[in-house]
């Protein structure tokens, strides 16, 4: 089997948001939807201050509660993991943006641009009006993955079949690919190092991971 | 439906970015049916560039830079005579024609009459942004501007004053270091004070630090407030704002105080440095009578003899009875005979004496264990008699480095700091060694494109410097342009830089009264201004915009309507980055972190079509010459490499007739020629579609060539440390030339050419100009500095929504950010509205609160508070330009200032 992870070296995220750029490029998200995108966090009282960065977005779960909840089955998992949404069958009730515990989903009703009410010409290109009124989240850039795979790519090595946000990565930080292959990239990294996943107490199953030291 | 951005049918052009120093990246956009999509990296370049093909997220902005609807797309001109903030220019759109027609009126009306004007300034300016990256995107307008003759380029926004300044010059003196790194994929530890690498370090410095990170560097973070590259460091020591040269002195302290002295690098010191030279009771070199070279204690003769005996054993320390002439300045004889020398590693030793870790820190707020603690873990971590092999060469291998950020290297107390930091690497044999700390690039020194090459002897057995003369048959009170850097400012040089790296902001002052001994400083008959926006980014900006409105014709090359071209004559539209042609030089070693193992050429090009009337940069130059009739010189200026590379070597000619005009394509073409032929030595010749297909073209750069260290062994030559004595002597010249003509008011200046720096009370500097504007200090108790935003810095892109809503994510985008604890004192609660001022000026944010800044420190993050600019203008986002005093009290001697001042904040609305 294949299952797709996201690994995320919090010892190298330098906050940047290239990754959350890259991915509305990729994605062509409106303004204020961010399906990637990077947390500056900080913790302790001055002076023993900490100050991280942390990529998130939809954590693809193994057990997602935006599936348990969706009375519509538009969200549903793939066997490799990835979490999906069939805007056709999207009512846009948004219990699963309410039950994602990592704030993941969106919805936009309204048709919006950079610039006021009026598309530019890449908008006018990319609009897809079936995207309004229902929830939408990271995809895993799951089109390039597909398309990558049946060009006889390999997710997470070959940047055609990689998500936009981790080839657009400047500091080395986001890592994809398949945790079923010990030899992966991915399955690598997490031997090698130390690593956690967010709300795991939640029993959500994360597929997203994150090294530190 | 939406398309995705990986379609197969979309097509990849590849093209480059270089919005900012630390460029350039090179990209690739995605394009369907003649429209930009989808910036990406460049994967084909990941084999050749340091930072794997990737692409900063400035770049992403591009595509909604190329169709923003509020792009000027046709030029226009002002039909309202008056100009001011107040006045709405009644910008109305006019054809090319009549464009050049109006400038070339004036220019040739200029010509007529003569280029200088009556105080013998250029009657035409021009200003670029910051770092030269304009002249990525200006195509061949230097070209046009050699052309022409003198030009005023000496009006800053920003540069020559707000940048790293005093690294910029005497980085260049001590190490061709215009800027300075650390040998970041070797080094282990790092002491940086306030050096913002996350931020401003580029694809290639954030990608080499994280890679460092993860091998186990230890970076040390000094600053008053946890930046984004504090947040990545090991550690962040808090340090009260401009007093890191106290804390530099202390480390120093520790070295030479606390520590053997076998753990020093004893013999670079004894062989690279000057550390043997003797110096006289007057406090310059002695010298030997016949040659006049410095001289030096020889502990195998006994005896002393000149710097470069080849055999000698020099005395690091200790006083010798010698024979000797001791020349002070105007090359006067001070003393000869017997007399006594003392070397200069003794002079610095006990000139370091009494700076301990606890007198600094009282003065930083540091604790004086924590500075010990720095000092002792870089000293283990110098790794002093290691060595390792590069290129076949075996080198010194010196894992330490110290890096500094803008504002403490630059008005007060940056010559200190970067002299204590050079003298501290220099100590452990860690400069411009294998992991140790190193100089980038050159921008001073010549050749621009070859460091190494710019190694050339000198005076003294050190590297030659081109100094301005300071000697009374060659200074002169009469400045080639308006801020008179080579008056002024020795080391500024006078190259092509120099103008810029020059006193940038005195420009802007002396137009309301020049002061005694200069000619009467005048407006500029006419200006071009590119990517630039003093009106924002300078300092006192409404006081700058004031006198923007009063030059008689100022010609702008505007993206946008922005807060300086709004004082504009004639807006000239040009191809943005995506639609424009350039051939830029990478690779080698340049800004910031730019280490590259390939050097060679990439081609910026049409990404799609040029929008509206938008002209590329080099057809509207070519223009301006033709009707100017000045295009014989521009097009011999573009043969001799005004556009990056000579045409006409003795290996190839792909020389330009001049008497004609050539449409960019022709000129380009001969230049991605050339470049052809340099890169693969003569055996190809491909020119502009080769580039437009391949993108870029590089050869190896040996990794030797990231070190000065062999070329000065090689040479017999020795890094001008620690003791400054040409500095000295040129300092006591220059205030003699001055005062010979009445010229006491830069007094203080002067008082900076110290041989042996010492520590003097900067931060009081600030709070007696406080006072000097009419303000008490416990009015104002807080220090309000900035940082680089890696989303905007150099961009000129606050008017693109993308990078605002992404960089909304970081911490301080949106208003002032000011310390959790003492913002709760105030009672100001997250979010509320905070006027904060000086006696003269405010500016208004939104109250961010943070725990990672000191309480008696207030940081707002890049420059805002725009007013014309769309989009930008309706962020309200507060800017620290708008308090900054213009002041000659708080410009050092190199001409410069710092981001700092003392302000007070008051609640004047709460969080909506």
């Amino acid at each position: 089997m294949t299952h797709w992870v996201m690994v995320a070296d919090l010892r190298r995220c330098v906050g940047c948001q290239t990754c959350t750029a890259a991915c509305k490029h990729a994605n062509a998200t409106p303004p204020g939807v961010q399906w990637r995108r990077v947390l500056d966090m900080e913790s302790g009282d001055y002076p023993d201050v900490r100050r991280a960065f942390v990529p998130v977005g939809c954590m693809h779960c193994d057990e997602p509660p935006c599936m348990t909840v969706c009375p519509s089955t538009a969200t549903r998992k793939r066997e490799d993991g990835i979490v999906t949404i069939d805007y056709d069958l999207c009512i846009g009730c948004g219990y699963c943006i309410v039950a994602c515990p990592y704030q993941a989903r969106h919805r936009t009703d309204r048709a919006s641009f950079a610039y006021g009410g009026r598309p530019s010409e890449p908008e006018a290109k990319r609009f897809d009006e079936r995207r309004l009124g229902v929830a939408t989240k990271c995809t895993f850039c799951v089109e390039r993955v597909d398309d990558g795979i049946a060009r006889g790519l390999t997710p997470g090595i070959d940047p055609d079949a990689t998500p936009a946000c981790v080839n657009s990565c400047i500091a080395g930080a986001l890592h994809f690919g398949d945790i079923d292959d010990p030899h992966s990239n991915v399955s690598v990294l997490l031997a090698e190092n130390r690593h956690f996943r967010m709300h795991e107490e939640l029993g959500t199953g994360p597929r997203t991971y994150y090294l530190w030291d | 439906m939406t398309t995705p951005a990986t379609a197969v049918d979309a097509t990849r052009v590849s093209t480059y970015c270089y919005q900012c120093v630390a460029g350039p990246d090179l990209l690739t956009v995605r394009v369907e049916d003649g429209v930009a999509l989808a910036v990406e990296p460049n994967f084909c370049a990941t084999p050749i560039h340091p930072g794997a093909g990737r692409v900063c997220v400035k770049a992403y902005g591009l595509v909604q830079k190329t169709y923003n609807p509020h792009r000027i797309l046709a030029p226009m001109k002002r039909t309202n005579r008056k100009k001011g903030r107040d006045q709405e220019p009644g910008f109305v759109p006019i054809s090319w024609d009549e464009a050049f027609d109006t400038i070339a009126a004036k220019l040739n009306a200029i010509r007529a009459t003569g280029v200088l004007d009556a105080s013998g300034y250029p009657k035409v300016a021009a200003s670029f942004g910051g770092g030269g990256t304009p002249q990525s995107y200006m195509g061949t307008f230097p070209a046009f501007l050699a052309a022409w003759g003198p030009v005023d380029m000496g009006f800053g926004s920003g540069q020559g004053v707000k940048c790293y300044h005093s690294e910029h010059l005497y980085g260049e003196l001590w190490h061709r270091a215009f800027t300075v790194s650390p040998d970041t994929p070797s080094c282990r530890y790092v002491i940086s004070l306030g050096s913002n690498t996350e931020a401003s370090g580029g694809v290639v410095g954030v990608k080499r630090h994280a890679d460092a990170r993860v091998r186990g560097m230890r970076r040390v973070q000094i600053e008053p407030h946890l930046s984004v590259t504090g947040a990545c460091s090991a550690e962040w020591v808090p340090i009260r704002p401009k007093t890191d040269a106290a804390f530099l002195y202390a480390l120093i302290h520790v070295l030479l105080h606390e520590q053997p002295r076998e753990r020093l690098d004893l013999a670079f010191l004894a062989q690279r440095t000057a550390s043997p030279y003797l110096v006289g009771t007057n406090g310059y070199y002695l010298r030997d009578a016949a040659t006049r070279k410095p001289l030096i204690w020889d502990r195998q003769r006994n005896a002393a003899v000149t710097y470069d005996t080849a055999d000698a054993e020099p005395a690091l320390e200790g006083s010798f009875a010698v024979t000797a002439l001791e020349i002070g300045p105007d090359d006067v004889t001070l003393a000869e005979g017997e007399l006594r020398g003392e070397t200069s590693f003794s002079k610095l030793a006990a000139h370091m004496a009494d700076y301990t870790p606890e007198w600094a820190a009282a003065i930083c707020d540091v604790p004086a264990s924590t500075i010990r603690r720095v000092a002792e873990e870089f000293l283990a971590q110098a790794a002093i008699g290691e060595t390792v092999e590069i290129d076949a060469e075996r080198l010194p291998f010196r894992p330490v480095a110290i890096t500094l950020g803008k504002t403490v290297n630059n008005g007060w107390g940056g010559y200190e700091c970067c002299w204590a930091r050079t003298v501290a690497v220099a100590l452990v044999g860690a400069l411009e060694v294998p992991g140790g700390t190193l100089g980038t690039t050159v921008r001073l020194n010549r050749p621009m494109s070859d460091r190494i090459g710019s190694v050339k002897p000198g005076v003294d057995g050190f590297m030659d410097y081109p100094f301005n003369p300071t000697d009374s048959k060659h200074w002169s009170p009469r400045p080639n342009i308006r801020n008179a850097y080579r008056t002024l400012v020795p080391i500024a040089a006078n190259g092509p830089w120099s103008q810029a790296l020059g006193p940038t902001h005195l420009a802007w002052m002396f137009l309301d009264g020049t002061p005694e001994g200069l000619p009467e400083v005048t407006f500029p008959e006419i200006w071009f201004l590119y990517r630039t926006n003093p009106a924002i980014s300078f300092w006192d900006t409404a006081a700058l915009a004031d006198k923007m409105a009063r030059f008689p014709f100022i010609v702008a090359f505007a993206y946008t309507r922005d807060e300086s071209n709004h004082m504009a004559d004639i807006l000239l539209p040009e191809c943005t980055d995506l639609e424009g042609l350039q051939l830029i030089r990478i690779g080698g070693t340049k800004y910031v972190e730019q280490f590259w193992d390939q050097e060679g050429f990439a081609l910026r090009q049409p990404v799609v079509e040029a929008r509206g009337e938008t002209r590329d940069f080099t057809d509207i130059a070519t223009e301006l010459a033709r009707r100017t009739g000045l295009l014989e010189p521009y097009n011999a200026a573009i043969n001799r490499g005004a556009a990056g590379i000579s045409l006409k070597t003795e290996r190839y000619d792909f020389s330009l007739a001049t008497a004609i005009p050539h449409s960019r394509d022709e000129i380009w073409d001969a230049v991605c020629r050339a470049a052809s032929a340099e890169v693969t030595d003569g055996t190809a010749s491909d020119g502009l579609d080769w580039y437009k297909t391949q993108g870029f073209r590089t050869r190896p750069f040996g990794r030797i060539n990231w070190y000065l260290y062999p070329a000065l062994a090689r040479q017999g030559l020795r890094f001008e440390l620690p003791y400054q004595e040409r500095l000295f002597r040129i300092g006591q010249q220059l205030g003699r030339r001055l005062h010979e003509h009445g010229m006491t008011w830069w007094d203080n200046q002067l008082a900076e050419y110290q041989a042996l720096p010492a520590w003097k009370d900067f931060p009081g500097l600030w709070e007696k100009a406080l006072v000097k504007m009419g303000g008490k200090p416990e009015d104002f108790p807080f220090w309000l500095v900035t940082a680089r935003s890696m989303q905007y810095a150099w961009g000129g892109n606050a008017g693109i929504q993308l990078v605002q809503e992404v960089a909304a994510n970081i911490a301080g985008h949106g208003g002032v950010i000011i310390n959790a604890g003492a913002a709760a004192r105030l009672g100001i609660a997250d979010g509320d509205l905070l006027e904060i001022r000086t006696p003269q000026r405010a500016t208004r944010g939104r109250a961010v609160l943070r725990h990672g800044i000191r309480p008696d420190t207030l940081l707002m993050v890049g420059q805002f508070e725009h007013w014309a600019t769309p989009f930008a203008r309706d962020l309200g986002v507060p800017s620290m330009n708008a308090l900054v005093p213009l002041s000659l009290d708080l410009t050092d001697a190199t001409g410069s200032g710092a981001d700092l001042v003392r302000v007070g904040v008051m609640r004047v609305g709460r969080s909506p």
